[in-house]
């Protein structure tokens, strides 16, 4: 098997072309890039300026989660891999070299994942977030998978650029959206919080953000909830 | 555009848009496929054929200056179940030579980059008959992939601006959903109600909606200040 990033891109693309039984969803992507790799899931979490904005895609419950979290909590390795521009690995969830993200990784090792690896969506200096791995076995990457993940994610950041480049001026285009998880939710109850507390939306985010790590809920429940009208911050 | 030239280099590049032709045939149960590039000295050139025949009918619609491929690329829109039987075809010279290589209904798909059509995919079958919406979705997918393959030969500028968009796009969203919340809170609304009226108000003021999100975001617009109602003159 040839080493040239080339000829790994040429296998990948070889192996979407074949998975074509449908029109090229995001979901697809994701499933496309742990079956080359060789993992139990993956995810693709859209990001800027170092803020996770939600997933367009999850393979599975356990990665689904993965995103979940690091959105809710604005930690764990998608954060860490957006803001050092670079692959961030966890080979040993449940015995890390580097203790780290320490709301993040209880509950995902209990979801069953044992490693994770981030690597950035990148195309030439742009990066617009990252592809999240788990496998529910603990172990490094063989230099062959780091590889074929760095052209992976790649190839992800150009299909979603291309799914995008399809959508109207001003507007995300449906195939991102098709099966995303943007929490639109959370920005609502933000926005009700800061208007309850009477301070910025991003301030209220970081409310909603304590309270839901105070009260171990997920931060999709606990907006919920405030948009329902069941929970008021604030007199 | 130097991409065709660009791709002529790259073997790898051309071996996949090859299998990718082939699998148009496979999948769409089309008889031929082929791909075509904007060339640098402008028009197309044959990038990729599933067929001799094919490529040689590819070749003919170039030098003819008509046929699918040609009028998909010059409007950037499908060009979809087109019979080529009969004199009132609308390709008079490409027809009859596409009918005698043993084709007898032409679609062509174009490959688009933020509005730029880059190339376009042909489509030739034996019989008549019509492709089905659900064959239309996956010839574009093909497309979609073909474009992915193509864009790493393409300025990074372009990468830059897509994400640009998605960003923007995705940050106006998001700001118009705080907005509703807002708006929901101070003035005891649904969130549907909420967003009507920040609706109401973009349009009366002929602004658009993710601007009037950020200004009551910011205070400019207070929550109560936005239009109820829509002024008598603009109702029909």
């Amino acid at each position: 098997m040839s080493n040239d990033p080339g000829a790994r891109r040429l296998r990948i693309l070889h192996q979407l072309v074949d998975s074509v039984e449908s029109p090229v969803k995001t979901k697809r992507l994701c499933e496309v890039s742990a079956e080359v790799i060789g993992m139990s899931g993956a995810g693709i979490m859209l990001m800027s300026e170092d803020v996770p904005h939600g997933a367009v895609c999850s393979t599975d419950a356990t990665s689904a989660l993965i995103e979940d979290l690091q959105f809710s909590l604005g930690e764990g390795p998608c954060v860490d891999a957006f803001h050092q521009d670079r692959p961030v690995t966890e080979p040993d969830l449940a015995n890390p070299r580097t203790p780290r993200w320490p709301a993040f990784a209880g509950p995902i090792v209990d979801a069953g994942a044992r490693a994770i690896f981030a690597f950035p969506l990148q195309v030439g200096a742009v990066r617009l977030g990252v592809l999240d791995f788990y496998r529910t076995e603990p172990g490094e990457l063989t230099h062959d998978q780091h590889a074929d993940a760095l052209v992976s994610a790649g190839i992800v950041a150009q299909a979603l650029l291309v799914m995008q480049a399809r959508a109207p001026e001003g507007t995300l285009s449906v195939d991102l959206e098709a099966s995303a998880d943007f929490k639109y939710v959370v920005h609502q109850a933000a926005g009700m919080v800061a208007a309850q507390l009477d301070v910025s939306v991003g301030q209220a985010l970081v409310r909603l953000r304590a309270y839901s790590f105070g009260n171990e809920r997920s931060l999709n429940d606990v907006a919920q909830d405030v948009v329902a009208r069941k929970l008021r911050f604030g007199s | 555009m130097e991409l065709a030239d660009s791709l002529v280099a790259d073997f790898d590049v051309v071996d996949l848009l090859t299998l990718l032709a082939d699998r148009c045939v496979e999948v769409l149960g089309v008889d031929a496929a082929g791909l075509m590039l904007a060339a640098p000295e402008g028009g197309l050139r044959v990038m990729a054929s599933s067929s001799d025949a094919m490529r040689v009918l590819e070749l003919f619609e170039i030098q003819a200056e008509e046929g699918p491929c040609l009028d998909c690329y010059a409007t950037g829109e499908p060009v979809l179940n087109q019979g080529l039987e009969g004199t009132d075809s609308r390709w008079p010279i490409f027809a009859p030579v596409a009918l005698k290589a043993g084709f007898h209904v032409a679609h062509a798909l174009p490959m688009r980059l933020r509005g730029v059509t880059i190339g376009a995919i042909n489509l030739f079958t034996n019989s008549p008959g019509e492709l089905s919406s659900a064959d239309l979705a996956i010839a574009q997918a093909f497309a979609d992939v073909a474009t992915i393959a193509i864009l790493q030969h393409r300025a990074a500028s372009e990468a830059q601006v897509l994400t640009e968009q998605l960003t923007h796009a995705l940050n106006s969203r998001i700001v118009i959903e705080q907005a509703k919340g807002m708006v929901a809170e101070r003035e005891n609304l649904s969130m549907e109600q909420a967003f009507a009226r920040l609706r109401r108000h973009s349009r009366n003021h002929n602004l658009r909606l993710a601007d009037v999100a950020r200004d009551v975001i910011a205070g400019v617009i207070p929550a109560a200040s936005l239009d109820q109602v829509t002024p008598a003159k603009k109702r029909r």
